[in-house]
């Protein structure tokens, strides 16, 4: 079966949640951040969410299923839960980076804070987007 | 596939992705639900929003209202504050040089071209931290330097801001962020890690800009030339040419020194001005600058250092030019020819720890190996040492060192000062000097009165300053010829010596003493004109008057007067650990006078942490332990009918019904709200306790608008309602002078009123708490958050901020002192290790708290950093002992703004009465539980020790609300109702909208699969 759009938004939204989750574990080795450690809901929920887009990638492809599709709808409900709860972790940190230790070791540390935030919300939005197609052409 | 199974598809494909955008925006909303609740006060303050409010039904409710306005209207409020800040600068502004150049005639002052970007993109304020605020359109707008000196009818050179405008892209400072970046164009101080880089447009610059610039000059020939340095909390300047951009080679040496475009610019001046034209040198920078070469250009006429004199200060400023006003201000710091040659620069940068942890904030350390050598205790000392040719001070020239020394400042007219009498009173522990001050010249004009004493030193004995403040007074305006007695009583205290080896009252080691010895009492123009007095009293010819020297002599060292602070405490050893040495023995050797040269600082970097120090150093010092007393002995929870508002002006602490109200709060609430301080208090609903609003300073109550707490509501008897269309409510109260300023006044009066400006704004504005009042000492110009604190002296710090705090008491604002103590670096500023002698502490950094603690100081702010190797808040010596034990504080005490909960070290700064730390969250045990791991109800509630410092830190945190404003309002039927705010409204309507919407979608996209099959 030909591949549809729907295909490469899936793989897009979990490259993306790969990067979010890569750098929120850079982030959490960072020495401003270290103390907070890693939080399992922020990666337990993007690797969920990676895993379920691969795996909702893998099945469809011999077509899809009324069953498959809860794949495509539950990881960027999981992604959106992710990027929530870590901005949540990290907004007394930004804010105070921001004023009162604005320093550039700490821009740097910051730095992988936002990329994971931000990979995360755009995986999530491109896996909504992606939710709308269906990974192969029928 | 056939259209319709196609069509079909597509349906599902629709409805399956409406779920997923629908389920996706339920999942946000559920999640923002918590971090709602975790971030109300914050959301609250920045949306204006309030999610509880407190109800009175008290018919009488006038009563309620103790603390009552000066004023009748924000418009007088705001008057008030403008008219102060314009006389601060004008006592505060300090004229360094004048060959008679100054004040301007009326003609002068329709001849003026200011020079230098900074004239027309002055420092008003600090970066970060006493940062002007602006403000349009009230009863007080601010102004800067071409305002203002329009305002009082100078006539400014047209040519020149167009051609500054135009080359505002050169000297703007782009300042990144994640966010992008920020344009300053005024200068700005480098960042911790970075260099300064001279922004002032070269010559060439100029004239590329217009080939015609300096045409107008000699009709505009009154040249004043501002040259600017920054300040900023979180900012820093480092010693010498490191700590200047390289990339630029401009000859600069010092980053507080000239650049050669700076030089360029005022010989430019200087040429330009022809024969009957001038050249001022406007200094705008809070910490002192190097400008020997400036003082020695006979070209320049006159010098003024304007410090960052806020929004109104330029007035003062453009009266001192003009000679509406006489210059009366003297330095609050002395000014070196050569910053980096001082003992404190030796140590004085990021000096890591060779085994650096980051997860305990371990990070550098700093020896501070100048002993009590600071600022004019060493330049006056060791210049004094070379005149009695003693303590092997060396070839050291004193004119090449000091450019201008401590307590340094010029006149219109001149003034002599005669000591008539004094007198040392050991049972009361004062001195009293009678002082006549006669104005010699023909300008009226105020003086400042500065008493130094200088204490019998033995060599090898304790360390002595030849000189040291003991008091100081300002003068009325006095007319030309005319002659008035003042009197100053001074607090003995501060003559005092702290002695490691002395025994004690406590039966231990460590004493403020008085040596046997002469005690040579004087008066000066400045420290310099004090230690030549002393010097011509003991027979040196260097041109002081010995005639203004008093000597009292003690027979014996005495070291029981002062072996008790005033509330009968014993004094001992607290900070033995501050010294290196204790740690890491003959590591450090500090500056002595009895051997100048053989103990000059050495550079101590590369220090590494014994395993003992690591322990301290991991903040993991107190266990939380089921050993520590019977829990049953401290009562949470009783049920005994007292609110906050029963107690409300109960000063004393013994009152039984404090124990009572607060045996009503829950283990809980101690734990939460310890944990959870965050930039408010937060009500407590056991005993009724209010949310009271924090703000920063020093340069006035700059937080919040006038209007964001302001009362509205006329009906609840508050005589500081306002209307709701008040012009003022934009108004920001960060308008005031920086703190130098202040100090450079050496008027009590002036930072009196100071705090009665703050008090009266605090009741318009419903803000209680202020971080007002910087006391950390001047201990080099290179800190560039300086700005904040007065002076090098704690004499001058602690004498205008006593007058500061008691003033602000009056109106119940607690204007607090900050930061306690030894954060003199913003370099690591959370977590550097801070070592010293106990000696140079107690005589130096806490002497300039100690009396407005000892006066009633009702709230604090610890310090960042650490004190040797114990983070401050953990420090029992220092926050138990010293502050709570000698000093007798009873208040709130925040810690600074850290948002590490391990460095934070909640349970030792719970022991030793901090009151509240600076993370926030949900208002939850369980919260507070997971920022702090150890922090759980289960942990404390069998730690009777915990639990017992829990309930003092909260008593004292609300004994401090009773004695405040925060209680206005409020009486004992006083209640506190939620309110849901639009946010709150918002999060449950997306949850049940998108919740119900889900559903929806998910139900259509089954329909849909079922009607596809």
């Amino acid at each position: 079966m030909k591949k549809s759009v729907g295909f490469f938004m899936t793989i897009l939204s979990a490259a993306a949640a790969a990067v979010g989750a890569a750098a929120y574990f850079m982030n959490c080795r960072t020495n401003y951040f270290i103390n907070l450690g890693i939080d399992p809901v922020v990666m337990g929920c993007a690797v969920c969410a990676i895993v379920l887009q691969a795996a909702y990638i893998i099945v469809t492809q011999k077509g899809n299923q009324l069953w498959t599709d809860i794949l495509a709808v539950l990881p960027p409900v999981l992604l959106i839960v992710a990027t929530i709860t870590l901005a949540g972790s990290r907004i007394s940190g930004i804010a105070s980076i921001m004023t009162f230790e604005n320093n550039a070791q700490n821009m740097a540390d910051l730095t992988s804070a936002i990329v994971g935030i931000a990979a995360c919300l755009i995986a999530t939005i491109v896996g909504i987007a992606a939710s709308f197609f269906d990974t192969v052409k029928e | 596939m056939n259209a319709s199974k196609k069509s079909g598809r597509g349906s599902q494909r629709l409805w399956r992705g409406l779920t997923t955008v629908t389920a996706s925006v339920l999942a946000l909303a559920l999640c923002a639900q918590p971090l709602v609740s975790a971030n109300r006060t914050d959301l609250d303050k920045f949306l204006g929003t309030q999610s509880s409010k407190i109800v009175t039904d008290d018919s009488d409710s006038q009563d309620l209202f103790a603390y009552k306005s000066d004023y009748t209207s924000t418009t007088e409020l705001l008057d008030a504050i403008e008219d102060l800040g314009e006389r601060m600068s004008e006592e505060g502004t300090v004229l360094l040089k004048n060959n008679g150049a100054l004040p301007l005639s009326a003609g002068e002052k329709g001849k003026v071209s200011l020079l230098g970007f900074s004239s027309y993109y002055p420092l008003m304020g600090g970066i970060m931290g006493s940062s002007l605020t602006p403000n349009q359109g009230t009863d007080a707008d601010t102004v800067d330097l071409v305002q203002a000196l329009t305002a009082r009818g100078f006539t400014l050179n047209p040519d020149l801001q167009p051609l500054y405008q135009s080359l505002e892209s050169t000297f703007a400072t782009e300042v990144q962020t994640w966010a992008g970046s920020v344009t300053y164009n005024t200068l700005t101080a480098p960042s911790v890690g970075g260099v300064f880089s001279s922004k002032e447009p070269s010559q060439s610059a100029l004239t590329g800009a217009d080939a015609n610039w300096k045409n107008g000059l000699s009709d505009y020939n009154v040249m004043i030339v501002t040259i600017a340095r920054a300040a900023s909390e979180n900012a820093t300047y480092l010693p010498g040419e490191a700590g200047v951009d390289p990339s630029q080679n401009l000859n600069q040496a010092d980053p507080l020194g000239l650049s050669d475009d700076e030089r360029d610019l005022i010989q430019a001046a200087v040429e330009a001005k022809g024969a009957d034209g001038k050249v001022i040198v406007l200094l705008n920078s809070a910490s002192a600058l190097e400008v020997q070469e400036i003082q020695d250009n006979d070209g320049v006429d006159a010098i003024l250092q304007a410090g960052l004199p806020g929004g109104y200060g330029f007035y003062g400023v453009a009266d001192i030019l003009s000679g509406d006003a006489n210059p009366s201000g003297h330095l609050s710091d002395t000014y070196a020819a050569d910053i980096s040659a001082s003992p404190a620069a030796q140590n004085f940068g990021n000096f890591e720890w060779t085994n650096p942890d980051p997860t305990t904030t371990t990070n550098s350390a700093i020896v501070q190996a100048e002993g009590i050598y600071m600022g004019y205790k060493y330049y006056e000392t060791r210049y004094a040492d070379v005149v009695l040719g003693q303590g092997n001070a060396g070839a050291w020239d004193y004119d090449s060192e000091v450019t201008y020394p401590f307590g340094y400042g010029l006149s219109y007219t001149t003034f002599e000062q005669t000591l008539d009498s004094l007198k040392v009173d050991l049972g009361e522990k004062t001195v009293t000097a009678e002082v006549t001050v006669k104005n010699t010249g023909d300008v009226a004009g105020k003086d400042a009165i500065q008493l130094y004493v200088s204490l019998p030193y033995i060599t090898g004995g304790l360390e002595k300053a030849a000189v040291q403040l003991l008091d100081y007074a300002k003068t009325d305006e006095l007319a030309p010829g005319e002659s008035k007695s003042y009197t100053l009583t001074a607090d003995m205290q501060n003559m005092t010596s702290w002695d490691s080896e002395a025994d004690n009252a406590a039966g231990t080691k460590g004493c403020f003493v008085l040596d046997a010895g002469d005690y040579l009492f004087t008066v000066g123009d400045d420290a310099h004109d004090a230690v030549n007095n002393v010097l011509a009293a003991q027979g040196a010819s260097v041109g002081g008057d010995s005639a203004n020297v008093k000597t009292w002599t003690l027979n014996s060292r005495d070291g029981d007067t002062f072996a008790r602070t005033k509330n009968g405490t014993a004094v001992e050893n607290q900070l033995a650990d501050m010294d290196v040495n204790y740690w890491l023995p003959g590591t450090a050797t500090y500056l002595s006078r009895s051997d100048w040269q053989g103990t000059w600082p050495k550079t101590y970097s590369g220090l590494t942490a014994t395993a003992e120090m690591l322990d301290i150093l991991d903040n993991d010092i107190y266990v939380i332990s089921p050993d520590n007393g019977d829990p049953a002995s401290v009562t949470f929870g009783a049920q005994n009918g007292l609110t906050l508002a029963d107690l409300k002006g109960v000063t004393d602490l013994d009152d039984p019904r404090w124990s009572q109200l607060m045996d009503q709060i829950t283990l809980e609430e101690c734990m939460i709200r310890t944990g959870f301080g965050g930039t408010s208090t937060k009500a407590i609903p056991s005993i009724m306790s209010p949310e009271a609003i924090q703000n920063d300073g020093p340069n006035g109550i700059y937080s919040y608008p006038l209007g964001q707490y302001a009362n509205t509501d006329a009906s609840t008897g508050d005589p500081c309602a306002v209307e709701a269309d008040d012009p003022n409510l934009t108004y920001k109260f960060g308008t005031m002078a920086a703190a130098p300023v202040v100090g450079q006044t050496f008027n009590k009066d002036l930072a009196r009123e100071f705090g009665e400006v703050c008090g009266n704004y605090s009741l318009w504005a419903n803000l209680t708490i202020y971080w007002g009042c910087g006391t950390n000492l001047h201990r080099i110009p290179y800190n560039a958050r300086n700005h904040d604190y007065y002076s090098e002296d704690p004499v001058l710090t602690a004498g205008q901020g006593n007058e500061f705090v008691q003033a602000g008491l009056k109106y119940g604002c607690l204007i607090a002192p900050k930061h306690l103590a030894f954060n003199d670096t913003e370099i690591n500023r959370s977590g550097v290790a801070t070592f010293m002698t106990e000696q140079q502490a107690r005589e130096n950094e806490l002497r300039g708290t100690q009396a407005i603690v000892e006066n009633g100081a009702l709230a604090l702010m610890t310090a960042y950093n650490r004190v040797g190797v114990t983070q401050d808040n953990a420090h029992t010596g220092l926050i138990m002992n010293i502050l709570h034990g000698e000093w007798g504080f009873k208040g709130l005490i925040s810690e600074d703004f850290i948002q590490d909960a391990n460095y934070t070290a909640l349970k030792e700064a719970v022991m030793n009465g901090v009151t509240m730390s600076c993370n926030t969250g949900e208002n939850t045990a369980a919260a507070v539980a997971e920022k702090y791991g150890y922090w759980t109800v289960d942990a404390v509630s069998k730690d009777a020790q915990l639990m017992a410092a829990l309930k003092q830190a909260m008593t004292w945190q609300n004994y401090a609300l009773a004695n405040s404003n925060a209680l206005d309002g409020l009486s004992s039927s006083s209640r506190l109702v939620s309110v849901r705010t639009w946010y709150d409204n918002l999060v449950t309507g997306l949850q049940i909208g998108f919740g119900v919407l889900t559903v929806a979608c998910a139900a259509m996209y089954v329909m849909s699969a079922k009607k596809k099959d």
